[in-house]
């Protein structure tokens, strides 16, 4: 046990984790560099695509140190963005130790700050290494993040690490780092056991498979094993490490980091962040565990034919299976027929599992606008959760209503502060206060409500800031705000699925906007249509679709049927994809069209 | 009744905004002559061929030169041909013989010579009587040309004379277009077809309009264009029997083009020559789009057929909506015998709120489109199920 080390690499997005997780790969011989397609953790083709670590995958790896020790590294890969806190959190329960990787030519940003303070009160050892100090444009910057890495973590300059993971630099001085300051794992393999779920995937053939830290004790194949959150039962059939692949090694004890098969045909049995024992010895406490990942942005999920809905459901059902943080219940909508809430960790999240759904699981989405959960107080003094602005109450019945806030950690150079200010405002944020990282950074902290966030928040801030801001966000509380709920009507039919709560003072303008956006994206009928905004009763925006003036093919003789007929069957198929608001045929697209609007 | 279409793919030009196959022979004269003579010579083989492996055993009753520009042919081909078929298929007495003209391309001994080798139906491609308008469509004729044309076919013996005209040109304004129909109602033709401009891919027009050398007309002016058009033609004693095509009323003739009411009817037809359609009973084929490839394959006794379709019962029925739909409607209880669906009680909400909308008529048991519902025809079409 002494010469195992279990460490993780924690960074802002696109520091350089994933490409020094490569290199030390590489270099330890753990995989042929030949084989080695770049960002070899990432095996989802998304996380590729996006570069970025969505789940996270865990590796052994040998490495003999310069005093001629053999020892057996576990790495613990992390997911890199601001959504996915919740996860980081989980795999640094498995370590003792973490990578700390700071970009030269961009210095610490957000989330270095919030996955390093994660990190300390996980009680990890923090090895600073900073990257891409052979970049021309690293020269000037590199005292600058030496006195930041300095400041932010109190260590001395010589403790941190440089060099360059795209061209190795500096890798053998990471590995013997993790070696020299990284603790040894500690823990009794004769105790009784306490194994760490950190993730779980679902396998089609033989069903979950729990990724265990081992903290306390050992297991091994045979054993009767019992999760400590439901008291179930299970035999283990197949113990081992996880090298690139996953590599049977019948037993696991304390310090191990691997993988444990017992036939478990349901997924949530092996819940992250449970505790396996030992039915026949079993521990007397559960490990701490997590807390539950709580999905902050919700939005409609409704197959665009209507006739799919149990196959989208088969598809959820799967893909939560790989996706603890999803949830989803059934809903219906009078526009878009039945379909499912499902709740996320964030934007990118959402994107995700669309994407996942639609390109693994070839289903046809119809997604309506993300939103917020409200905190509901009625006249009769009853709270509700709303998770659906067509299910808020009728504003007769409402005591008052609250929206959830985060505390938004913005760090930038100095010169964009005046931009970020102003936009941070314009979402009705309230400045908390700013402190200086160095003359040139600023560490802006505001209060913002998290709907003002959710949508395009993100890259308004990239964008006014040239790329260089950095943005980090925690739930702090539900707070009372002045909001109300905006309803879309057509021809005098009330769309639910396009129904907003928005903040009275943004209202008009907005149900000015989406109107003129409807306008553009609904087709026109053979009637005139009116889409109008409101506000209980109260109209407040109103524009007007004229009717189809001429839609007919002229030519159609030559004998040539089969053209017309095939092009009037595609247009059939795009109205069948269309639905129907009373006699209004509304394409799917408009149902998000509110993430399309100019500001 | 069964139909023939014969597709003519020579012309002396190409026109700017036509996609219907059709080469410019490389020199006229002696090459061209004998180019037309390997043409026409291939196209009797076609009919032979099919003749022998299909056994068409229904009487013809309408034949269609089409094209390209089957004006430019010799009348005396036209005549080796309709002897090809003759010899092949049992042509009807009366038979509506129809063949597109080029006012380029004819005088008045040439049309003679048509009517005496059996042509009694001429579609003179006029498409405007401004000349500005046929420059822009870089047609061959000019006004007066088109107006003798019309004079000369009169006086060579046809009394079914039709005219093609286009409207929706780039800039047309409502007054140009309406002193073209009005030209066109002074001659008093038998039948005239109005289309409006489309914009085909891979025609020079659509690149015109791709690269603004021109600009679409928009909708709106279109359909007014289209509207104006329905209304002056049925008050200058006219009936529209489809979209685009309009009958002169004639208590003692039907003017009504019999060969494209089989196309719309679900009749069967026969197409020869590249790129000619055909339908018969439930199968629908064409021929290939090119010119040698298809004499290459005549050369050794294969039928040129580019793709072939056996329709469904579903697919026949959606054609008959539409097909019906667009010219003199859908025979309800004819419809029912044929396909076991009631059309009209299946979509009953939908058709009672468009004979509100005055779009839709029921007539003798008969479901047709009024004037306001042919200028959304194709909208209506997708409501139908």
């Amino acid at each position: 046990m002494e010469n195992i080390r279990n460490f993780c690499i924690i960074a802002h997005i696109d520091h350089g984790k994933s490409t020094l997780a490569d290199r030390l790969l590489e270099y330890t011989g753990t995989v042929a560099a030949r084989d080695l397609t770049k960002q070899m953790l990432d095996d989802m083709d998304l996380e590729q695509e996006r570069g970025i670590t969505i789940k996270l995958h865990a590796v052994q790896i040998k490495y003999q140190s310069h005093d001629k020790k053999n020892c057996t590294l576990n790495l613990i890969d992390t997911p890199g963005h601001v959504d996915f806190t919740y996860e980081v959190s989980r795999s640094l329960a498995a370590c003792e130790g973490a990578i700390l990787v700071i970009d030269a030519t961009q210095g610490v940003e957000a989330q270095t700050i919030s996955n390093l303070y994660l990190a300390i009160d996980a009680g990890l050892e923090i090895i600073p290494f900073i990257n891409k100090v052979d970049l021309p444009s690293a020269k000037t910057m590199i005292d600058t993040v030496k006195k930041q890495v300095v400041d932010l973590i109190g260590c001395k300059e010589e403790e941190i690490l440089m060099g360059s993971a795209k061209s190795g630099m500096g890798t053998d001085e990471v590995l013997e780092a993790i070696v020299t300051r990284i603790p040894a794992p500690k823990g009794d393999p004769a105790a009784p056991l306490q194994a760490l779920i950190f993730d779980s995937v679902f396998d089609e053939y033989r069903g979950a498979v729990a990724y265990v830290r081992v903290m306390e004790g050992t297991i091994r194949e045979k054993d009767k094993i019992r999760f400590f959150s439901n008291g179930k039962e299970f035999q283990a059939e197949d113990v081992g490490i996880l090298e690139m692949q996953k590599k049977r090694t019948g037993t696991l004890s304390a310090g191990d980091v691997g993988y444990v098969i017992a036939n478990v045909k349901d997924v949530h049995d092996t819940k992250v962040g449970d505790t396996i024992t030992l039915a026949d010895n079993p521990a007397a406490d559960p490990l701490p565990g997590y807390k539950e990942a709580k999905p902050m942005v919700f939005s409609g999920m409704y197959p665009s034919n209507s006739d799919d809905f149990g196959e989208l459901r088969d598809a959820l059902d799967k893909l939560k299976l790989n996706d603890a943080s999803l949830i989803f219940e059934p809903e219906s909508s009078v526009a878009l027929g039945f379909g499912f809430r499902a709740g996320f960790l964030g934007l990118l999240h959402m994107e995700i599992v669309r994407e996942r759904l639609e390109r693994e699981y070839n289903q046809n989405l119809i997604n309506t606008v993300p939103n917020v959960e409200y905190r509901v107080t009625t006249t009769d003094k009853e709270v509700i959760y709303v998770d659906n602005p067509a299910l808020m109450p009728d504003a007769g019945k409402i005591e008052k209503v609250e929206e959830p806030f985060v505390k938004a950690q913005i760090i930038t150079p100095t010169e964009y502060i005046g931009n970020i200010m102003k936009l941070c405002m314009d979402r009705r944020g309230v400045h908390k206060n700013t402190t200086y990282l160095s003359p040139e950074r600023a560490d802006i902290h505001f209060e913002l409500p998290l709907s003002e966030i959710i949508f395009d928040f993100y890259d308004k801030l990239k964008s006014l800031s040239r790329g260089y801001a950095s943005l980090d966000y925690d739930f702090i509380d539900y707070f009372d705000s002045d909001l109300v709920k905006l309803d879309i009507l057509l021809n005098g039919e009330p769309v639910d699925a396009l129904s907003t709560i928005i903040h009275r003072a943004k209202s008009y303008e907005w149900g000015r906007k989406l109107c003129r956006k409807l306008r553009e994206l609904i087709p026109r009928q053979m009637f005139e249509v009116a889409i109008q905004a409101a506000i209980g009763s109260k109209v407040i925006a109103r524009e007007s679709l004229s009717a189809i003036r001429k839609n007919v093919l002229a030519k159609c003789y030559g004998g040539d049927i089969t053209r017309k007929r095939k092009l009037l069957e595609k247009q059939k198929e795009g109205k069948r994809r269309m639905k129907r608001v009373g006699s209004v045929e509304v394409p799917q697209e408009a149902f998000f069209a509110v993430l399309s609007l100019e500001e | 009744m069964a139909s023939i279409y014969i597709h003519i793919p020579f012309c002396e030009h190409k026109c700017i905004y036509c996609d219907f196959y059709s080469v410019v022979p490389a020199e006229t004269g002696t090459e061209g002559y004998s180019q037309r003579q390997q043409y026409i010579s291939s196209l009797k083989a076609e009919i032979e061929i099919l003749a022998e492996n299909k056994s068409c055993n229904e009487s013809i009753g309408t034949i269609f030169f089409g094209g390209g520009t089957p004006s430019l042919l010799h009348p005396s081909e036209i005549e080796q041909i309709l002897d090809t078929l003759a010899a092949h298929f049992s042509i009807e007495a009366g038979a509506e013989i129809t063949l597109e003209a080029n006012p380029g391309t004819v005088d008045k001994n040439k049309l003679a010579d048509f009517r005496t080798a059996g042509i009694n139906r001429i579609s003179i491609g006029i498409q405007s009587f401004h000349d500005d308008d046929l420059k822009f469509l870089t047609r061959i004729h000019s006004s007066s040309e088109a107006k003798k044309c019309v004079k000369d076919a009169s006086e060579a013996g046809f009394e079914n004379i039709s005219f093609d005209l286009i409207f929706s040109l780039p800039g047309q304004t409502l007054s140009r277009w309406k002193s073209n129909l009005e030209q066109a109602v002074e001659l008093q033709p038998a039948h005239i077809s109005c289309y409006s401009l489309s914009v085909e891919p891979k025609t020079p027009l659509f690149y015109m309009i791709q690269s603004r050398q021109a600009a679409q007309v928009e909708m709106e002016r279109d359909a007014d264009l289209y509207e104006f058009t329905i209304d002056f033609l049925s008050s200058h004693g006219y009936e529209q029997y489809e979209v685009s095509n309009f009958a002169r009323r004639d208590p003692a003739s039907d003017f009504k083009c019999r060969h494209n009411l089989n196309y719309w009817n679900h009749s069967n037809y026969l197409g020869f020559g590249p790129s000619a359609h055909s339908f018969w009973i439930n199968e629908r084929w064409w021929n290939i789009s090119n010119l040698s490839e298809y004499i290459k394959k005549i050369n050794i006794r294969t039928l040129p057929v580019s793709e072939r379709e056996k329709l469904t019962a579903a697919q026949l029925m959606e054609e008959a909506i539409f097909l019906g739909l667009r010219s003199e409607g859908i025979d309800l209880n004819g419809f029912r015998r044929k396909f076991s669906r009631d059309l009209s009680a299946e979509n009953e909400r939908v058709i009672s709120e468009l004979i509100k909308q005055d779009k839709i008529i029921l007539v003798n048991g008969r479901m047709r489109l009024t004037a306001k519902g042919y200028v959304i025809c194709d909208e209506i079409c997708q409501k139908l199920h």
